[in-house]
């Protein structure tokens, strides 16, 4: 039953691979980011894949010229320079334009993690949804990122895929329903957990310690970012008054800020705690997990914040507890 | 080469000029002196039989792809555009104003615009992309586009000059509009005093030579005198192996109104009142 690990990069490449061998119209261009499931692109597939060297700027200007003659294009390079280095040619290029290029970036959040901050990335989801057109997809693991490959080969517009940079274990045994945007994992009636990437492993982790505790959470996988259908979201979170969002992103502008946007929207009577990076640069070495534990994001972390806030309630004390 | 009298492409040039200063006056914006220096450039281009473009049929796929990178020279292209019939000419005269796809740079849901242009340094890499289509498709159509020379500022222009040079995109050919201005002064700096304060850019000569390093065929032309626009581009629809072409077309900025060139106040004003009556007379 327990499936390999397989990096979500790798699974999106694979099965891309089968999807550009029988469409010719498919380009993968490179800004010098390679991995054994691009290789069989550059060896196999010569004339659909392109290396521009380190020059992500030329990447996604190629990119849309491609797309304006009919091309399918897909760029691939480390996610902060797919997306904030870019950013102008994603605006004006891709998105202004709506042309079927997709981004697809690998090492999300703190997966490079003694990198430090210029190879992190949690800010990709505040800057790329506010812009129109924009597709955001940000799978759990191996299954949903390999579903998403004829996904985005049918998708007609811009797109952005952030992947993360290992092999996280399977959350599922069959891909997701990709065009809901959204799975239920687990039921809750106290609280309900909302999460993203690699969080979705840390909320299935923590809502298990949290039951323990006597507190009931729902976990939800958020995997696309954009566009949500708020309606179809919040009626899956059926009459759940807490909401908590989590992710590998700075609070603000993530998933917690689309939600306090889409509650505020909708007059929902939810409650809203938001989990994720505070207004500072991670400079702090030895990994993810000690990030993660600064952060608040690793699980004790999180079960902590979540118990307290949940007490809080119960005690009145809506306002303080909610605020960090 | 051309299917015009020089004559013609001459009259042609005078009324485009005439045409982008009543245009910026009833918008009271525009970049008239931008504008002025790509003139004959652009009316070599559409008129002189160089693009193959179908007026009636913007989208024709076999058409040559032609970017303005500048952006801000889209008032010096709508009225060719709209000439060779594109879009009604009436469409001209509410440049900028409320219901015109008109604006002050090139977007492209105008018939004959390729891509949006305006933030500069995008053109380029863009038109690598076209390129790299046409060429993989087995396509005989080219690939036209003017830069402004501060524009080539921008590293952008340098990353697909790269991949342009080194994939030989004979099917790409780079016309720099090279006026010598930027907003705040001379793309290259004019004297010694240069070091110790100058609002001139840093120096991009050589740039003719920058490009050939890069493996491109490079030339050099007045950008005002057809004879050498026809001649820098003679024969570019058979130009296999030889990789892109960029033509360096030295012009003025603000050319054919005299008290215009060359003076950087006027890279974003329109003239009024006397200057007005002086500008239209120099255009008669």
């Amino acid at each position: 039953m327990a499936k390999p690990k397989i990096g979500m990069r790798d699974a999106f490449f694979n099965a891309l691979y089968e999807i550009a061998v029988s469409d010719p119209d498919v380009y993968i261009v490179s800004a010098d980011n390679g991995a054994p499931s691009i290789d069989q692109f550059a060896s196999n597939l010569k004339e659909q894949f392109i290396q521009v060297g380190i020059a992500e700027q030329q990447m996604i200007g190629m990119a849309a010229g491609l797309a304006l003659e009919g091309k399918k294009v897909y760029t691939y390079a480390i996610c902060p320079f797919i997306t904030a280095r870019v950013y102008e040619q994603i605006k004006i290029d891709v998105c202004a334009q709506n042309l079927p290029v997709t981004m697809l970036g690998v090492g999300a959040g703190y997966a490079y993690d003694i990198m430090g901050p210029t190879h992190h990335t949690v800010e990709d989801f505040a800057i790329l949804r506010v812009q129109p057109n924009m597709t955001i997809l940000s799978p759990a693991d191996g299954t949903t990122a390999a579903a998403m490959a004829p996904w985005t080969h049918r998708h007609a517009g811009p797109c952005y895929v952030r992947f993360d940079r290992a092999g996280l274990p399977e959350i599922y045994d069959a891909a997701p329903d990709l065009a809901r945007g959204f799975a239920v994992l687990r039921e809750g009636s106290d609280c309900a957990i909302v999460a993203t990437g690699v969080m979705v492993g840390q909320a299935l982790a923590a809502a298990e310690e949290l039951h323990r505790r006597g507190i009931s959470a729902g976990v939800v996988d958020l995997f696309r970012i954009k566009p949500v259908d708020a309606a179809a979201l919040f009626a899956a979170l059926g009459e759940v008054p807490n909401v908590v969002t989590l992710e590998e992103h700075y609070r603000a502008g993530g998933i917690g800020g689309m939600f306090a946007e889409m509650i505020a929207d909708r007059e929902e009577p939810r409650r809203l705690l938001r989990l994720g990076q505070h207004d500072r640069f991670a400079f702090e070495m030895g990994g993810r997990s000690v990030i993660w534990e600064n952060a608040g994001l690793d699980v004790p972390g999180i079960v902590t914040r979540v118990d307290r806030w949940m007490a809080a309630a119960r005690e009145g004390r809506l306002a303080a507890a909610g605020r960090s | 080469m051309s299917h015009r009298s020089l004559e013609e492409l001459q009259q042609k040039a005078r009324w485009v000029r005439r045409t982008v200063l009543e245009m910026a006056v009833s918008a009271k914006s525009g970049h008239v002196t931008s504008a002025f220096s790509q003139t004959e450039l652009l009316v070599a281009l559409y008129y002189g039989g160089i693009l193959r473009v179908r007026p009636e049929q913007p989208d024709w796929p076999d058409r040559d792809r032609f970017i303005l990178s500048k952006g801000q020279g889209g008032i010096g292209l709508y009225p060719i555009l709209a000439d060779l019939g594109f879009f009604p000419r009436e469409e001209l005269d509410r440049f900028t104003q409320r219901g015109s796809k008109l604006g002050v740079h090139c977007e492209w849901h105008v018939p004959g615009i390729e891509t949006v242009s305006g933030s500069l340094g995008h053109g380029l890499p863009v038109a690598t992309g076209m390129a790299e289509a046409a060429r993989r498709d087995g396509k005989d159509h080219l690939v036209v586009l003017v830069t402004g020379d501060a524009e080539l500022y921008e590293g952008s222009n340098w990353e697909a000059a790269i991949v342009a040079g080194a994939r030989r995109y004979d099917n790409l050919i780079v016309i720099v509009d090279r006026n010598g201005q930027g907003v705040l002064g001379h793309t290259d700096p004019r004297d010694d005093a240069y070091m110790e304060w100058s609002s001139d850019g840093p120096a991009l000569e050589p740039l003719a030579a920058k490009f050939a390093a890069f493996g491109w065929e490079a030339k050099e032309i007045d950008g005002h005198d057809f004879r050498q626009i026809f001649d820098s581009l003679d024969g570019i629809r058979d130009r296999r192996g030889r990789g892109p072409l960029a033509v360096v077309a030295r012009t003025v900025k603000g050319k054919g109104v005299p008290f215009l060139e060359n003076q950087r106040r006027w890279h974003y004003r329109v003239p009024e009142g006397e200057e007005l009556e002086i500008a239209r007379r120099a255009l008669a």
